[in-house]
């Protein structure tokens, strides 16, 4: 549960990299991936928290259709922090995966 | 759609509630965004009812606890460990030397003047609440402020009590002197030991 929080922010981040969204398309693009595994309204304090670590800045946009909304893009040091993950996650997954897959049977060894 | 009883406004009413922990800007601000979220939704999905878009919002209970994590209340978590959604708020935190130094300092101002009857009425007292923290603190387990509280206060004072009432001490003021001073060594070993063992 920790190791995913931890891994949300960076995928909230990581949504921004290519373009700023709106607060309800990032929680419809967590929810439809799957990494999102609690309620939508969660996403909130967390994208309160990067606004405030200066990870990502906010601009309200007027929008054809209903309210303003307000949108969401990376600072320079949230697009750092994404890139030192992005550089870090591979190496990461990969030692726990070699923790968790069993130990495959030695060449030669009938299966 | 407004009905009397307007479930939208009732909902983020549940939320500034249940997040009254968190400092006003940061509850405003995630109201604001909650509310935000709520309508632009509805504008994208007109055909949703308001129960069915705060259904899907969650928990205001959950909403806030993650708020309150975010925010370091309640955690002292790094950007790995923050999780204890919905934790409970720790005790005020007195720094752990408070009661330690409460127990042990003013019974070396009570060595050091031995006769002063306001002074020895002031170091009960001070050394009391010395206690108090200690038992309140978060710092210690229950065992260790019970051992704490026996060695420091309850055997000290039994011991005083005794030497006053009876008569198997010895008289005159250089055992007396001795007796504190080894009471005094007695304090300062078991506040060293409650300090190294204290909770980090």
């Amino acid at each position: 549960m920790q190791l995913r929080k931890g891994v949300l922010e960076y995928c909230v981040l990581a949504l921004m990299r290519d373009r700023s969204r709106y607060g309800v398309e990032l929680v419809h693009a967590l929810e439809e991936s799957g990494v999102l595994a609690t309620s939508q309204g969660t996403v909130y304090p967390l994208l309160s928290r990067l606004r405030r670590d200066d990870l990502v800045t906010t601009t309200w946009q007027e929008s054809t259709s209903g309210p303003p909304r307000r949108y969401y893009a990376l600072t320079d040091g949230g697009r750092a922090a994404l890139d030192e993950f992005t550089r870090v996650w591979p190496a990461f997954r990969d030692t726990v995966d070699a923790f968790l897959t069993p130990p495959t049977a030695p060449p030669g060894d009938p299966a | 759609m407004k009905t009397p009883a307007d479930p939208v406004r009732d909902y983020l009413s549940a939320v500034e509630r249940e997040a009254s922990a968190l400092p006003a800007d940061r509850r405003q601000e995630l109201l604001a965004d909650l509310a935000e979220h709520i309508e632009v939704t509805r504008a994208e999905h007109p055909d949703a009812g308001p129960g069915e878009v705060l259904a899907r919002l969650g928990d205001p209970r959950t909403i806030a606890g993650t708020a309150l994590a975010e925010a370091g209340i309640g955690t002292g978590g790094a950007a790995w460990g923050r999780d204890h959604v919905g934790a409970p708020a720790p005790r005020a935190k007195v720094h752990p030397s408070v009661p330690l130094l409460l127990i042990t300092l003013p019974f070396l101002l009570a060595t050091v003047v031995p006769d002063a009857p306001a002074l020895q009425l002031c170091v009960g007292t001070l050394r009391i609440i010395g206690a108090v923290f200690l038992c309140t603190s978060v710092f210690w387990t229950p065992v260790q402020k019970t051992v704490g509280v026996l060695l420091t206060l309850v055997l000290p004072t039994t011991a005083n009590i005794i030497w006053e009432a009876t008569t198997i001490a010895p008289a005159g003021d250089e055992p007396a002197l001795v007796a504190n001073l080894v009471t005094l060594a007695l304090l300062a070993a078991t506040s060293t030991w409650l300090w190294r063992s204290r909770r980090a």
